[in-house]
């Protein structure tokens, strides 16, 4: 999952986006409103944790910008925290609302619902046939017994299991996956599906030529 | 209660005051009109004692008795024995001439209606008090009245129901003519009864009418305070509907909106300054928590744990400099603050200040050039320090590389003046009344550094208007800013 934090303050920004890519997420950062808006209308992300005060450009203004475009599911985050506040939040378009300082494991499981509630997932265990996911502890069984996968691994597992049905090109795959700091090659991509395979069987991710790969429903 | 209600006190004064009124007009009808009866009455009595007055006159000669053909009256039987109608000299101690007879002429009698009890009768005593002649319709006993003196040889009497008029002519023979004025008496009473009836009908006219103009005149005055309430217990934005801006009514709801606006303001703005505060403290403090328990997330080596806590530690000593300026301007807002006053030289704190910063401006590659007259002040050291290094510190932040500082102190006029002067970007003429409001912060594009609360103006401003001085800004974009605080003259010891 490719997630854009958005944020003034330089401190809170490299920390958030440290303690998000340690969770498996790939992270762009931006510091003014003016950065924001432009990468979350040029990428398609999975989730944007947007705070409110900005400099320039001000939250709210960010995700009309935004909303006029793209459907991504934004968290806001704020210091403000009066209820007309909220509601303004929630009625802009901001699928969820939080208050600094928050605990750094309500943002994650506030994200990790954001997302799956995206994906159409309701709850935070995924069930492929044999294979069960996680995504709270992003754990992995297969027929009740445990399997290690690394961080990759699992985002890309995440990702087509949460997209599950749809084929993933090999594009949005890189896109949801890598983040700006990334300097990564392709083929990395092939090696970790590879990886996925030989763990949890062949027949789990389908590959499409030409067109991507898949986990059919 | 009552005491305490205009109304009621209106309509008491009101009441009193139109009985005090309805009754004089009441008491003087009255008697103006029981003597006008009186008059009537008395004049016709005179009339006719004059009448028989005269017609006794003519009626005796000296010595003579004359005889008038038609004479009615009753004759009185003479009392004791005739005497001589003629003064006859002799020792005797009362020498009573006898009572003589007399007839009175006809036209005389007929100013009196002897069938008419309540008409009008006469009498007539002799020298002697004697009892000469009377009408028919006389009372049966009439005292005689007493002469006294020539004050009261002719006069009128009250006598019960009866007014009579009385006359002493020559001889001292006594003529009373007298009516019964029982009807007009009773006339009189009808009369007072009808003022009184007439009067209480006005004075409850007047209190009805009072009422009502009170009530008129009160309900703006109810809206009024009904309106006020409301406002003041809760939604402060509201105002009093002023219909009429020019009554007295009127005025006063203007100057009761003019002060719910005032309040109305300034709860907003503490408001806002909470708001603000709790924003501003409300950041650090999520990077502090969200640095450490991203950090306790897993093991981590010991250079990022350092990393961690230093991390933290900044954070937390911005917020120690920002609760600072909080408090101290909360202090300044409760007006509680009792400080050390000194005779200072700003002169000399400024230059303490200077020193102080001289590195920060190096480091900024910033010339700081002093002039610095002396400039006695009485006031708290350390506060006017604050006051210099916010203004400083401000000049060395927003300055142009290579720029340079000016910072001066002297007297003008007896007050005591600090100037300081940036060659910095200069503050937009949009913004510059803003600058001393807390966390205003000009530059918005500029992200926001750690150093830099927004209270700095603030609090400078809120220090030097403590003890009477102006600070004042001026500034051209591009070219410079600068910043003029001028203290109380000093007074003459």
């Amino acid at each position: 999952m490719r997630i854009l934090v958005v944020e003034d303050e330089v401190r809170l920004l490299r920390n958030l986006a440290k303690a998000l890519r340690e969770e498996g997420y790939a992270v762009d950062t931006a510091e003014a409103g003016d950065d924001g808006p432009y990468k979350a209308e040029s990428y398609d992300y999975d989730a944007i944790v947007l705070d409110v005060m900005l400099p320039g450009l001000d939250g709210w203004q960010v995700l009309d910008k935004l909303r006029k475009r793209k459907r991504t599911p934004v968290l806001m985050l704020t210091a403000r925290d009066t209820p007309q506040d909220r509601v303004r939040g929630l009625d802009t378009g901001a699928d969820d609302y939080l208050i600094k300082p928050f605990d750094l494991s309500e943002l994650l499981a506030r994200l990790r619902a954001l997302i799956r509630r995206s994906a159409g997932g309701a709850s935070s265990e995924i069930e492929l046939n044999d294979v069960v996911l996680d995504t709270r502890t992003r754990h992995v069984t297969l027929r009740g017994e445990s399997v290690t996968l690394t961080a990759r691994e699992y985002a890309i597992l995440e990702y087509l299991a949460l997209h599950r049905g749809e084929v993933v090109t090999r594009t949005a795959l890189y896109e949801h996956l890598f983040d700006e700091s990334d300097d990564s090659l392709s083929n990395l991509l092939d090696v970790h599906i590879f990886s996925i395979r030989k763990k949890l069987g062949a027949e789990l991710i389908v590959t499409r030529r030409g067109h991507g790969y898949c986990i059919e429903s | 209660m009552f005491t305490h209600s205009i109304r009621w006190r209106f309509q008491f004064w009101l009441a009193f005051l139109l009985l005090c009124i309805l009754s004089g007009f009441g008491f003087t009808a009255y008697q103006l009109h029981r003597t006008n009866q009186l008059r009537h009455t008395d004049q016709e009595l005179e009339r006719r004692v004059a009448a028989i007055g005269r017609a006794l006159r003519e009626s005796r000669p000296f010595g003579q008795r004359p005889r008038r053909p038609s004479g009615e009256g009753e004759f009185l039987p003479p009392s004791d024995s005739w005497r001589q109608n003629s003064l006859m000299l002799s020792n005797a101690p009362e020498v009573r001439p006898p009572p003589r007879t007399i007839v009175l002429p006809q036209p005389v009698l007929n100013l009196f209606d002897e069938a008419d009890p309540n008409g009008f009768y006469f009498f007539i005593w002799s020298p002697a008090q004697e009892p000469i002649l009377r009408s028919t319709n006389a009372p049966a006993s009439v005292p005689i009245p007493v002469y006294q003196d020539t004050g009261t040889q002719i006069s009128t009497r009250m006598r019960g129901a009866f007014r009579e008029r009385f006359y002493f002519n020559t001889p001292r023979e006594c003529i009373l003519v007298g009516q019964s004025i029982r009807g007009d008496l009773a006339g009189l009473r009808r009369f007072a009864l009808w003022l009184g009836i007439a009067g209480a009908a006005v004075l409850g006219l007047g209190l009805g009418g009072g009422w009502w103009l009170t009530s008129r005149a009160l309900q703006p005055v109810n809206e009024i305070s009904a309106a006020a309430a409301r406002i003041s217990g809760g939604n402060l934005a509201e105002r009093i509907n002023v219909a009429d801006t020019d009554s007295e009514l009127g005025r006063l709801a203007a100057v009761l909106n003019s002060t719910f606006s005032r309040l109305e303001a300034s709860f907003a703005r503490q408001k806002q300054f909470t708001a603000d505060a709790s924003h501003e403290l409300r950041t650090p403090l999520a990077v502090i928590i969200s640095e450490a328990q991203t950090t306790l997330t897993r093991p981590r080596e010991p250079a990022e744990y350092r990393e961690s806590f230093e991390a933290c530690l900044d954070t937390a000593q911005q917020m120690r400099r920002l609760t600072d300026s909080l408090l101290q301007l909360a202090r300044a807002d409760a007006g509680a603050e009792p400080l050390e006053y000194r005779n200072v030289d700003l002169a000399q704190l400024a230059r303490e200040c200077v020193e102080r910063l001289q590195r920060l401006a190096a480091e900024h590659q910033l010339a700081v050039h002093c002039e610095l007259d002396p400039a006695p002040v009485y006031a708290n050291a350390d506060r006017i320090r604050q006051v210099v290094t916010n203004l400083l510190s401000n000049a060395i932040h927003y300055n142009k590389p290579n720029g340079e500082i000016r910072i001066a102190t002297r007297v003008e006029k007896g007050h005591p003046v600090l100037i300081v002067r940036d060659t910095g970007q200069g503050i937009a003429p949009d913004d510059l009344p803003h600058i001393f409001e807390r966390f205003y912060r000009a530059d918005k594009s500029r992200a926001r550094s750690s150093e830099r609360t927004g209270l700095g103006l603030a609090i400078s401003k809120a220090i030097v208007e403590a003890d009477g001085g102006t600070i004042e800004a001026s500034s051209q974009a591009g070219v410079g800013t600068q910043f003029t605080v001028r203290f109380k003259a000093r007074e003459s010891r």
